[in-house]
């Protein structure tokens, strides 16, 4: 199916790059349906998480390189809805990667090492407030918070994150599993967080 | 864990990244101004949820474009002309003071026309 006049419209505005709100609002009418769209082809035990992010990258690759879309072949929101669900299955593809591989907390992939190194980066570069009002922002859950703490205080020990997350009564290795899930996941949101804060002072990730 | 405040938010913070849009650019203001987004939106004089629109808008372009583009946005987002440029204004000159030698910022000189010349221009 060809793009509808209103998706077409709205391509030619964001090709013009002359409309700075051409995007905004394509995001804003378009996003509850593609989330809608990729939250069915993942199903129902899709992580929301992983879902929202694949949405907001494929709508934001777009933004950045419209060319690629040709409103001949598809129309824009199977375009971008494939492009989204293809990210998803790669992020999950990845994550299963790397839970699967690690048998242990201790395992380096988890690369948390980094991420308290890049703490004492930030915290040489930024304010303390700073560093915590970024991590406000980008964990408005205060769970997640709790999970942050623990891996900026370099807790390797998997029963605190467990205690935090409400883990406890599951049996030991989807305890373990779960723990392993969750700090994977905002590690690299931490990780992202720090990057693109220390991108816009101009410093460097170590 | 609460996994459903997804919505535009998610999307806004995903585009700091993004150099092309406002998102980074309003995010470092308000670090560095300590703002939360009530006091941002009432110095635009607009609604909270209007800051997740505003991210996603492009920068406007450098003059001759830059007044028609803020007047642009400012009309969709429903928020004061003058206080925007301004705050766009602001927000882009504190990102390259910490740019590297050679970078360059956008030409903001019609920008100075409008802030100087005292008189806010229409809607439209």
């Amino acid at each position: 199916m060809k793009a509808t006049d209103k998706e077409n419209d709205f391509h030619q505005r964001i090709l013009a790059r002359d409309d700075p709100i051409a995007f905004a609002a394509f995001a804003e009418l378009f996003y509850d349906s593609l989330l809608q769209d990729v939250r069915r082809r993942a199903g129902s035990g899709a992580d929301p998480v992983l879902v929202e992010e694949a949405v907001g990258g494929a709508l934001l690759d777009y933004h950045d390189s419209p060319e690629r879309y040709d409103p001949k072949r598809a129309s824009l929101q199977s375009y971008l809805s494939m492009a989204a669900y293809r990210d998803f299955q790669n992020a999950l593809a990845k994550e299963r990667r790397v839970t699967g591989r690690q048998v242990s907390l201790f395992d380096p992939a988890f690369q948390e090492q980094d991420i308290v190194e890049s703490q004492e980066t930030i915290d040489s570069q930024l304010q303390e407030e700073r560093l915590w009002q970024l991590i406000d922002q980008v964990f408005p859950d205060p769970t997640e918070r709790r999970v942050v703490m623990l891996i900026l205080n370099k807790t390797r020990s998997p029963e605190p994150y467990a205690h935090a997350l409400g883990l406890c009564d599951l049996p030991y290795d989807e305890r373990i599993r779960e723990v392993r899930r969750v700090k994977y996941r905002i590690t690299k949101r931490l990780r992202r967080g720090i990057a693109q804060q220390l991108d816009r002072i101009g410093g460097t990730m170590q | 864990m609460n996994r459903s405040s997804s919505s535009l938010e998610r999307l806004a913070q995903l585009a700091q990244g993004r150099p092309h849009l406002l998102a980074g650019a309003l995010m470092l203001y308000k670090e560095q101004e300590g703002l939360d987004d009530e006091q941002l939106a009432a110095l635009l004089r607009c609604e909270p949820s209007a800051l997740t629109r505003l991210a996603l808008c492009e920068r406007p372009r450098p003059a001759p474009h830059f007044r028609e583009d803020v007047e642009r946005i400012a009309a969709y987002i429903h928020a004061d002309l003058m206080q925007l440029a301004m705050l766009i204004r602001a927000a882009e000159s504190r990102e390259a003071l910490g740019k590297r030698p050679g970078e360059t910022s956008p030409d903001y000189g019609e920008f100075e026309e409008v802030h100087t010349d005292g008189e806010e221009p229409s809607d439209g």
